[in-house]
């Protein structure tokens, strides 16, 4: 029981401030990842959440758009994450925890352009 | 994740306990101040003949409080000092609050979750302390401005004299009647007439009797301190003392930039109510073929 204790207190430790602008993130599966790599079709810099939209083509060449949600602008910012840094047509691969209703959308973790630069999205909650 | 642990802990069985770590003696020293005044107002009272009054500030007087600050402690926890999520607030709650507090994890624990904060309503205070994401505070010799950058949420604290509006002409506000003086560099402040709300999501709710004390004070060029006593008789069996603590981020670049927060303007970011009465996205815009 202490050990079952000990675990769930030191998941506690890991905790971001995830999803925390507007809603609560039950509708992501923290437990699953899902990574994909495509083209930026948009990035949406916006409050209260940011999303990073991607055309994701599979091996019959069909494109599917998924959408990785972040934080809003001032928090990108914090994290290194300009809206300049992911212009439409830019090559990415990108993890997320995947929506539980299987909806093409995930809360965004992290992502390396094509170019190898790597971008950390939760790094914006640190304070410096 | 929040619910997956409280879910955790219902599969273990395990009950949400009280905090157990017993406050500083510092902690201890302000928790006893507040039990000793029946009501906010009376606190308030006090540090005011403590400061014979206050000194009214001038433009010369005007402490530096600008730059853009956050909060210091994680934002799931109203009081710092709680650090684990298998612990309940160190607020003594009445039974009915605690009833309602354990009402609410159980549902977290099996992910139903819905905050308000989705219908883009605004955090109010007191929950406005604890709200994560930028902060600026705008000193002026009669009038303080507390801004938070999420829903654009500005506190006005009247320094120049005047009282609360009468009983008669109180309503709840969302971020209530805050009227202040300064002791020294320190702001000294009273809040009335708030809205019902919640501390943060896992966290208590207040009613609308719910009033505050707060003293500001910034204590390097890089912390702002800022005592906190909450009063709420339907909630609280006696007042709930902490200490909230903002840092002041590093700006170099001047990049970090308070915008306007529209939390509408984006269709993908819409959050509704479930018939379980837990959050899900409307529609998002992307995965409607029309929009390719």
């Amino acid at each position: 029981m202490r050990r079952a204790l000990a675990g769930v207190v030191g998941l506690t430790a890991l905790l971001t401030a995830q999803a925390f602008a507007h809603h609560s993130a039950v509708m992501f599966d923290d437990q699953k990842e899902v990574t994909v790599t495509g083209v930026v079709k948009e990035f949406q810099y916006t409050n209260p959440h940011s999303w990073l939209l991607v055309d994701v083509k599979d091996e019959k060449g069909n494109v599917t758009t998924w959408g990785f949600e972040a934080e809003g602008p001032s928090t990108l910012t914090r994290a290194g994450i300009r809206k300049s840094d992911f212009a439409a047509g830019t090559e990415i691969t990108i993890t997320g925890n995947p929506m539980k209703d299987g909806r093409p959308a995930a809360a965004w973790i992290r992502a390396t352009r094509g170019d190898g630069k790597q971008f950390d999205p939760r790094a914006g909650f640190a304070i410096k | 994740m929040i619910s997956r642990i409280l879910g955790a802990l219902a599969a273990t069985a395990l009950t949400l306990t009280a905090t157990a770590q017993t406050p500083s003696a510092e902690k201890q020293r302000m928790i006893d101040l507040g039990v000793e005044f029946k009501t906010a107002r009376a606190l308030y009272d006090h540090f005011k003949q403590e400061a014979n009054g206050g000194k009214p500030l001038d433009w010369r007087s005007v402490p530096d409080w600008t730059g853009i600050w956050t909060r210091e402690a994680q934002p799931f926890f109203w009081d710092p000092d709680q650090t684990s999520m298998t612990a309940l607030p160190t607020a003594k709650l009445t039974p009915e609050h605690e009833r309602l507090l354990k009402e609410k994890l159980d549902k977290v624990g099996k992910g139903i979750e819905f905050d308000p904060l989705s219908n883009c309503e605004p955090a109010g205070m007191p929950r406005w302390l604890v709200e994560p994401f930028l902060k600026e505070f705008v000193v002026t010799p009669l009038e303080v401005y507390l801004i938070n950058e999420m829903q654009n949420e500005m506190r006005r604290v009247y320094t120049d004299g005047r009282d609360h509006p009468s009983e008669a002409d109180a309503y709840p506000l969302w971020e209530g009647d805050s009227i202040g003086f300064w002791n020294g560099d320190k702001l000294v402040i009273h809040t009335s007439q708030m809205r019902a709300g919640q501390y943060q999501r896992i966290q208590p709710f207040y009613t609308e009797q719910v009033e505050t004390v707060e003293i500001w004070q910034k204590t390097d060029p890089a912390t702002m301190v800022v005592d906190v006593w909450a009063f709420d008789p339907p909630a609280l069996r006696e007042p709930w003392y902490t200490r909230q603590v903002y840092k002041q981020l590093s700006n170099d670049d001047a990049s970090l930039r308070i915008r306007y927060w529209n939390c509408g303007e984006n269709q993908n970011n819409a959050v509704e109510k479930t018939d379980t009465g837990t959050s899900d996205f409307s529609n998002f815009t992307f995965t409607d073929k029309d929009d390719r």
